[in-house]
């Protein structure tokens, strides 16, 4: 049984099809790199997957139970984890805090959750900055606080929406570093990506979306050199 | 683990400077013995409860709602109510008064739930009015504008006032140790950021109905215990300047912290004393009041004192290296 099972799911936007009939499974363990060019459905894939959309058809699956249109709260206490393209943190409570909102609201005890700030705090290297506000951050440190919240409890899947994008290469190592070794624990992820060496590099396997269909879900290297990716987002004179 | 948690010691803070104040007004009717200023402050403090309970909304929870003294109101009408008709006393009328106000608080909150800044403060400015109209208007049942006559608890001024500072107390007591539990954090987040908390698992709905009850549960208990001080209820208590002067008080003094309610509330409610005869020029002055520290003191008089008395010792180039 799949991880993640998205069956026909569709979305318009008036006359727009965002998500035109896309389907694919993600089994546990699997880092998936989900990449398109601007406008392709990821975001709003990963809106409808982590219940901030509804989506018009088609359905989810998560761990063969449908999990199409609960809501986002509920969906986390499953295990949906999931980061913003446009950063989204609590900007007027502590980098300490903004992870101990996550630990407290997925069940843990505060004590509990206090060790496990503390500890992803190191892993991403933020131990220094963890008295500031996330509002004063860098964008790049908000970012990470971002991403770190998603793991505060392991997730079931998690999903991360340009985890690298606008982001300082050292700590993009660190996010990429951290990725990578919970992916060896046996993490589940979707990285929505167009950072294309870092998804190389990372995800063994990727699926591409254009205009709101999957067009191509494959290995990475080869969905990279296929004929209709690369006319997707070159056009067709390239390919 | 102190200096793993800043909040936690900013929270602490706060409520051993509020822990102060309140004593320094219990200690006031040493110095203060004219009953007529006594009243002054029991009425500034009626204001301090109606203050703690709509900051724990706007200020904590970031629901900007136009109602704390409507249910101030609702709560004062709850023990006049009953008694008009039962003759009960406040051992009945202060309970059914919390319990009255907060149901409608959660109604209230059930139906705003998904409007946020103007819309909520419209819709709750409008729920206020109609509240307020309909006591007055509902002239068989409540006696319209007349009001109410509710007997009294005590004989003098001194047992209401130490009544007063007791409730304050307790009521700040129980907020301090709400907002450094998980509660806290959860409100907060939905402060600062209502769909990031909902995709981090806060249970929106959940929380923000539990504000929204219990800040009116606060405002009703503080109504009734008004309603047996004055002896009096009337429609009055629910005009839209009474929420004006609630506001203008938690600005003044600190939106979303535990000193500025209560700070505000007394100073603000004791200086309007001395404005009394200027008339209506106490609403065009502290109206000005308000957009001046809204506009460059956000932080309120507890904000200028916090960073008056930071600068004093040099601090460390970085805030945040204590980690051990």
């Amino acid at each position: 049984m799949p991880c993640l099972a998205i069956k026909n799911v569709s979305k318009a936007f008036g006359g727009l099809k965002a998500i035109d009939n896309a389907s694919f499974s993600i089994e546990a363990g699997e880092l998936v790199g989900l990449i398109g060019p601007n406008g392709s459905g990821k975001t709003t894939l990963l809106n409808i997957l982590s219940g901030h959309l509804s989506c018009d058809s088609g359905s989810v699956e998560l761990d063969g139970k449908p999990i199409t249109g609960l809501r986002p709260e509920v969906l986390a206490r499953h295990g949906v984890l999931r980061m913003f393209q446009l950063t989204r943190s609590f900007p007027r409570m502590s980098a300490f805090d903004n992870l101990m909102v996550t630990g407290c609201a997925l069940g843990l005890s505060q004590g509990d959750a206090e060790k496990r700030a503390m500890k992803l705090l190191e892993d991403l290297s933020l131990t220094r900055i963890m008295g500031l506000d996330a509002g004063q951050l860098s964008g790049g440190q908000m970012k990470l606080l971002e991403f770190g919240s998603c793991f505060m409890v392991p997730p079931r899947i998690a999903l991360l929406d340009e985890p690298f994008a606008a982001v300082h290469p050292t700590l993009k190592e660190i996010m990429s570093g951290f990725i990578r070794s919970r992916h060896a624990e046996g993490q589940t992820f979707i990285v929505v990506s167009h950072d294309m060496p870092v998804v190389v590099e990372l995800c063994p396997r990727s699926v591409c979306m254009n205009a709101g269909r999957v067009i191509a879900d494959e290995a990475t290297r080869t969905v990279l050199s296929d004929k209709v990716v690369i006319e997707a987002y070159l056009g067709e004179a390239a390919a | 683990m102190a200096a793993t948690q800043p909040t936690n010691t900013r929270l602490k803070v706060e409520f051993a400077v509020s822990l102060v104040l309140l004593a320094a007004v219990a200690a006031l009717p040493a110095v203060v013995t004219n009953a007529y200023w006594q009243g002054v402050i029991i009425v500034s403090m009626y204001f301090a409860m109606l203050s703690i309970a709509w900051n724990l909304l706007a200020g904590d929870t970031g629901q900007f709602s136009l109602a704390p003294a409507t249910f101030g109101m609702l709560g004062a009408y709850t023990t006049g109510l009953l008694s008009y008709y039962y003759g009960t006393g406040a051992a009945i009328g202060v309970p059914a008064a919390i319990i009255v106000s907060g149901g409608v608080g959660l109604l209230l909150g059930r139906i705003v739930l998904r409007l946020r800044g103007p819309y909520l403060a419209l819709t709750t400015l409008s729920f206020a009015e109609i509240m307020r109209l309909v006591i007055s208007n509902s002239i068989d049942f409540t006696r319209g504008d007349l009001g109410l006559n509710v007997p009294g608890i005590f004989q003098g001024r001194l047992p209401y006032y130490y009544l007063f500072v007791i409730v304050l107390l307790v009521t700040q007591i129980g907020l301090f140790y709400l907002l450094r539990s998980r509660a806290g954090l959860f409100l907060r987040a939905i402060r600062d950021d209502e769909i990031a908390a909902a995709s981090r698992g806060v249970r929106i709905v959940y929380w923000k109905t539990f504000a929204f009850t219990l800040s009116a549960a606060i405002s009703g208990l503080a109504g009734a215990l008004y309603g047996h001080f004055a002896q009096f209820v009337s429609p009055e208590l629910g005009l839209i300047s009474q929420t004006g002067i609630v506001i203008s008080m938690v600005v003044i003094g600190g939106l979303g912290t535990m000193v500025g309610p209560l700070a505000g509330a007394l100073l603000v409610y004791v200086a309007s004393e001395f404005l009394r005869d200027s008339g209506n020029w106490q609403l065009v002055i502290f109206s000005l009041l308000v957009i001046v520290f809204a506009r460059f003191f956000r932080q309120g008089l507890w904000g200028i004192l916090l960073s008056a008395f930071d600068r004093k010792p040099a601090r460390p180039a970085s805030p945040a290296t204590a980690t051990e």
